[in-house]
């Protein structure tokens, strides 16, 4: 799965929870989720769940930490995707 | 350094469902967090309750924290709740204060690697409010918890931005007092421009927003 077409389905993951529904379609590597998308921290745990079903992966704790913005949440999906 | 953190959950927002499953639960309270609950807590407060006071008590660690380490992550599972007491009595508290009566809200104490912290909780039918410390008293912590008519992310801020001015305008009625940022992303507050030393914590979620802060020591 190249970058690109992981980042067209975390936008999916990401899409219930954000207030900015209008930036979804212009995020990268920087949009912050909290400050930029608008997603309360409440919801992150959601789109940590979310993003395992999609993609049959285990996000563990320091993984889960990191995932602040698009680019790392994208490194994060790739790097679980390649120990499968 | 002095400092404060609060949070607010609004219960109609959180999916009841889905936090009792452990996948979920897991990734917010640890395996002794589960175990306390277990052991003290059951068929007193719902365990999806017991998940959100404990996020409300990590964020507020947080935030509490960051004033002191900027570049702190918020990592939840990393910040441990080791005791929680419950109210005595269960009359409500109201939605602003100076102080706790301690009869009235959930009390816990929390470790974050060397520091350790208390914190005090409201849980109402509507939402799980915390404000942590880092003593066992809260007599010079002021704290406020507000309705609003829109949960849209700007009118949160600005509503809580105006809840929290309006508390400080009682009790400093000849200051001119802002509400702005660090370049932490924290918030400060502004007297003729400059930063003042009562730190402050705002929070918003859903249909609430709330604010605290530390008068002294």
């Amino acid at each position: 799965m190249t970058r690109e077409e992981t980042l067209n389905e975390l936008k999916t993951v990401i899409a219930p929870y954000t207030m900015n529904k209008e930036m979804l379609n212009s995020i990268n590597d920087q949009t912050d989720l909290i400050r930029d998308l608008k997603i309360n921290s409440a919801n992150l745990v959601d789109i940590i769940i979310d993003a395992e079903a999609k993609y049959d992966i285990e996000i563990d704790y320091d993984s889960a930490d990191k995932m602040i913005n698009v680019g790392s949440c994208l490194d994060v999906i790739t790097e679980k995707l390649n120990q499968k | 350094m002095i400092s404060t953190g609060n949070d607010i959950v609004v219960l109609k927002a959180i999916n009841i469902a889905r936090t009792r499953q452990g996948n979920f639960y897991g990734k917010i309270i640890s395996v002794s967090e589960k175990d306390l609950y277990d052991r003290q807590l059951a068929g007193r407060i719902p365990l999806e309750n017991f998940v959100w006071l404990s996020w409300s008590i990590k964020e507020s660690v947080y935030k509490y924290l960051q004033r002191i380490t900027p570049e702190l992550i918020f990592s939840p599972a990393r910040i441990i709740i080791s005791q929680i007491l419950l109210p005595s009595d269960h009359r409500a508290t109201g939605l602003e204060g100076r102080g706790f009566n301690d009869a009235l809200v959930y009390k816990s104490a929390v470790t974050f690697g060397d520091h350790t912290l208390y914190s005090r909780s409201i849980i109402s039918e509507e939402f799980i409010f915390s404000v942590v410390n880092h003593a066992d008293h809260f007599e010079h912590t002021c704290w406020g918890i507000r309705l609003i008519s829109s949960p849209e992310p700007a009118h949160q801020s600005e509503a809580a931005r105006v809840f929290l001015t309006e508390r400080l305008h009682t009790l400093f009625p000849a200051d001119q007092l802002l509400i702005s940022k660090s370049p932490h992303g924290y918030p400060v507050i502004l007297k003729n421009g400059a930063q003042i030393p009562i730190p402050v914590s705002l929070a918003h979620h859903d249909h609430y927003v709330a604010y605290s802060f530390q008068l002294k020591d």
